[in-house]
């Protein structure tokens, strides 16, 4: 038969469960997140089931198939260009009302589908009674109950896919009342013999009715004045009908089908109110939910030193032994460079970044999926919109904590280019996970927790400050908050553990490497006097405007690599150990030095993606963006150094 | 039967309370009438699961000027919405029997 491997699409409403379906089922490769569109661009993996390979592919969530949002057109492309061979329309049973619009929707396309029913635990909690064989007769197609987070119902959901796939069972579409039905099939017999046609003429004309922009341009149009006028018609008929624009026509017949079929197979038992609400009310209230913001972060802050500091100092300890020991045994020769530089790349990731990387992953992994990340845009609207920007951007920025680069790709939940780019130019000052080691690891542990808080509150600063200067430039009043708050939900430990190891992964495979090889270059570099070199032409700036040990230069050079990478190498570019550090430079130059490292160049990977996501001008504008910021900050505690 | 004349009498009191989503008291269900401003906002609300008809009721509000919570009591589903956009979506009150 064929043997072209069958494509499976995941599609449904944002924040339903299609990444964590897709990791339960392919092995854990998404990102997932209680929040409205994590997933930005689709995963694909090829999975094994009874012997026959499939592709699965996890789509962005979109909430009809009209897109809105640039995520939203990914999506569209997938299911409307390279036409899957079975769609799972995934839905968040608790939300089964809306969710059924959807599958209205895409019912209509005509292709083989299956729904599933995700997050059946949180529908059972709210007194949902869900009967699927009433669904399945009304919609037509397998109906299976799953709970993602615990891998319920997947051999259930795959065993359906193959039954579907091998009798190429095809959906029909739901009708809608006759005097709209009727106008549709009108249009259908007068589109154009090439017109572009998606999945059937039905659901053409359906889109074309709907759309605000055709898929087809202008020059289309003049050539087929008979269409136009026929569509023209056809709008004014269906808006006349119900006295609303046509698309909202329509948009109310799903809406009423999905009202009948959900009537007809749920009923709802009153629910009580549950924990996990009062905790909401709290965590949304006006005054107290700004200060428990704070507390939060400052929290999370702490806690993380708490962990990080101590278990660092131990870390450190053999790694230490170990630089002296090789330093005391060979001579000033090569291989001894060599060694050292290992070691201290080697070390410097285990006792360094490791201390403070996990406890934060492990503590954004919680706030993601609690649900906090929207909730945190809701209280910032506010403040955000002081800076030009709107609460939409906050998540976005908290993401960033993490690792700027998923941050700027999640930029495209922003509707308007303006934002995106603001937003895309701001989050390189964020202090990500790497950043945060170099401000835990240095600054909290050598100088004390407080100062490290204060570099903290003064990187927030800049932010605000650049934000309100961005916002001027680019002048345009930004568009209103519209945000789905998801409702809060309990975290899985396992799937934090899981989210945590990913990123660990990722960190392990791409960072650390780049941190060996750049601590081992360093070392070669400086066993042939380059470094010397390097240092004497940066050091008119080094030393000369921030004030400096010149031999910082070339660690300057490495950390547009790594951040964390100027950190590990300036030990080495001074020869000390890490207590002994301030014996070499005071408590000024520290903190130049970090606040430069801090700011300046976003990182490669950061930079790569930036291109990546929004073009080559706005990298060189983020690159210089954030080297003029660097400079002046730093020379500006220089300055304040000096003074007080 | 005069419960439910009651109900019709209550409305009309109060169908001359229209009003913005601004306006509303928290806690108190109102019917949704209209999406004023252009098809990109009432489209968007529509694919949110925000329609004409719907009950709604305020949520919660954050602090100065802030976006206002807005709860979708038909679809139970709450979207964070900005004054702008809220003021140009107009409610009636709604007796609290109704569904
Ligand atoms: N209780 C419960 N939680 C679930 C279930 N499935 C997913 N979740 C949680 O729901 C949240 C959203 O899951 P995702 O898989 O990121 O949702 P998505 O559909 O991929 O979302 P987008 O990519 O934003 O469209 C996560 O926090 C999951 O842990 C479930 O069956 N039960
Ligand atoms: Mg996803």
């Amino acid at each position: 038969m064929n043997d072209r491997v069958p494509v499976v699409v995941f599609i449904g409403q944002p924040n339903c469960g299609k990444s964590t379906l897709f990791n339960a089922i392919a092995g854990f490769r998404a990102q997932t997140s209680n929040f409205p569109g994590t997933t930005v661009c689709h995963a694909h993996s090829e999975v094994v089931w009874k012997e026959k390979v499939y592709s699965i592919v996890d789509l962005p969530g979109t909430y009809s198939l009209i897109p809105q949002e640039p995520q939203e057109k990914v999506a569209l492309t997938h299911i409307f260009q390279e036409k899957p061979d079975l769609i799972v329309n995934v839905i968040d049973a608790s939300l089964l009302c809306r969710s059924l619009e959807l599958t209205v929707e895409l019912l209509e396309l005509e292709y083989p589908m299956v729904v599933v029913l995700n997050m059946m635990d949180l529908a059972e909690k709210k007194g949902m009674k869900i009967e699927a064989e009433a669904l399945e007769k009304k919609l037509g197609v397998p109906v299976i109950k799953t709970v993602a987070t615990r891998g319920q119902g997947t051999r259930d959901l795959m065993d359906w896919v193959e039954r579907v796939l091998a009798e190429r069972r095809m959906p029909r579409h739901l009708r809608y009342s006759g005097e709209v039905e009727s106008r549709i099939k009108q249009l259908t017999e007068i589109l154009p013999s090439d017109f572009p046609v998606i999945a059937n003429p039905r659901f053409t004309a359906i889109r074309a009715i709907e759309a605000e922009m055709l898929a087809v341009d202008n020059f289309f149009l003049e050539n087929n004045p008979e269409f136009k006028r026929g569509l023209d018609r056809i709008r004014r008929e269906i808006s006349a009908l119900r006295e609303a624009p046509a698309y909202e026509v329509l948009a109310a017949e799903r809406h009423h089908l999905a009202l009948k079929i959900f009537e007809d197979c749920c009923r709802v038992s009153h629910a009580r109110v549950s924990g996990l609400e009062k905790l909401d009310n709290f965590i949304m209230h006006p005054v107290l939910g700004l200060f428990l913001l704070l507390l939060i972060f400052a929290g999370m802050f702490y806690l993380i030193f708490r962990v990080g500091s101590p278990l660092e100092a131990w870390l450190l300890k053999p790694w230490e032994a170990l630089r002296l020991g090789i330093q005391e045994r060979f001579e000033q020769n090569l291989l001894a460079g060599l060694l050292v530089g290992l070691v201290q790349g080697v070390g410097g990731g285990v006792a360094i970044v490791f201390p403070y990387f996990i406890p934060l992953l492990l503590m954004m992994g919680f706030l993601e999926d609690i649900g906090y990340l929207a909730r945190a845009g809701f209280l910032m609207d506010a403040f955000m919109h002081r800076l030009g920007l709107h609460g939409k951007s906050v998540p976005l920025f908290i993401l960033g904590f993490g690792c700027n680069v998923p941050a700027i790709m999640a930029t495209r939940i922003l509707e308007s280019r303006r934002d995106r780019i603001i937003t895309a130019l701001l989050i390189p000052f964020i202090p990500c996970a790497a950043r945060t080691t170099i401000i835990l690891a240095l600054v909290a542990f050598l100088l004390g927790p407080w100062w490290a808080l204060g570099f903290y509150l003064l990187n927030l600063v800049v932010v605000a400050v650049l934000s309100s200067i961005l916002t001027r430039i680019f002048k345009y009043s930004s568009p209103g908050l519209i945000l789905e708050i998801p409702s809060l939900k309990w975290p899985s430990l396992k799937n934090i553990l899981q989210k945590t190891y990913l990123n660990l992964k990722e960190f392990v495979r791409f960072a650390w490497p780049i941190l060996i090889a750049g601590s081992v270059l360093l070392s070669l570099l400086s066993y042939l006097n380059f470094d010397r070199l390097v240092n004497t032409v940066l050091s008119p700036f080094v030393s000369g405007m921030l004030g400096l040990p010149p031999g910082l230069g070339l660690t300057l050079v490495f950390g547009f690599l790594r951040k964390e990478l100027s950190l590990l190498m300036m030990f080495q570019a001074l020869g000390v150990g890490y207590e002994q550090l301030l014996s070499v430079i005071s408590r000024a130059q520290l903190l130049t030095f970090v606040t430069f490292v801090n700011f300046f160049i976003p990182c490669l990977s950061t930079l790569a993606i930036l291109w990546k996501e929004l073009g080559r001008r706005i990298a060189l504008v983020s690159v210089g963006l954030n080297l003029s910021v660097a400079v002046l900050v730093s020379w500006l505690v220089r300055l304040a150094f000096a003074i007080f | 039967m005069f419960g439910h004349r009651k109900n019709q009498a209550e409305r009309q009191l109060i169908a001359g309370r229209v009003c913005s989503l601004l306006e509303i008291p928290q806690g108190q269900k109102f019917r949704i009438l209209e999406i004023k401003g252009g098809p990109g906002l009432h489209r968007r609300l529509l694919s949110l699961g925000f329609h004409r008809g719907d009950l709604v009721a305020l949520d919660g509000e954050a602090l100065l000027g802030g976006p206002i919570l807005v709860k979708n009591l038909n679809s139970d589903t709450r979207i964070a919405l900005g004054r702008g956009i809220a003021r140009k979506i107009l409610v009636e009150p709604v007796d609290d029997n109704e569904r």
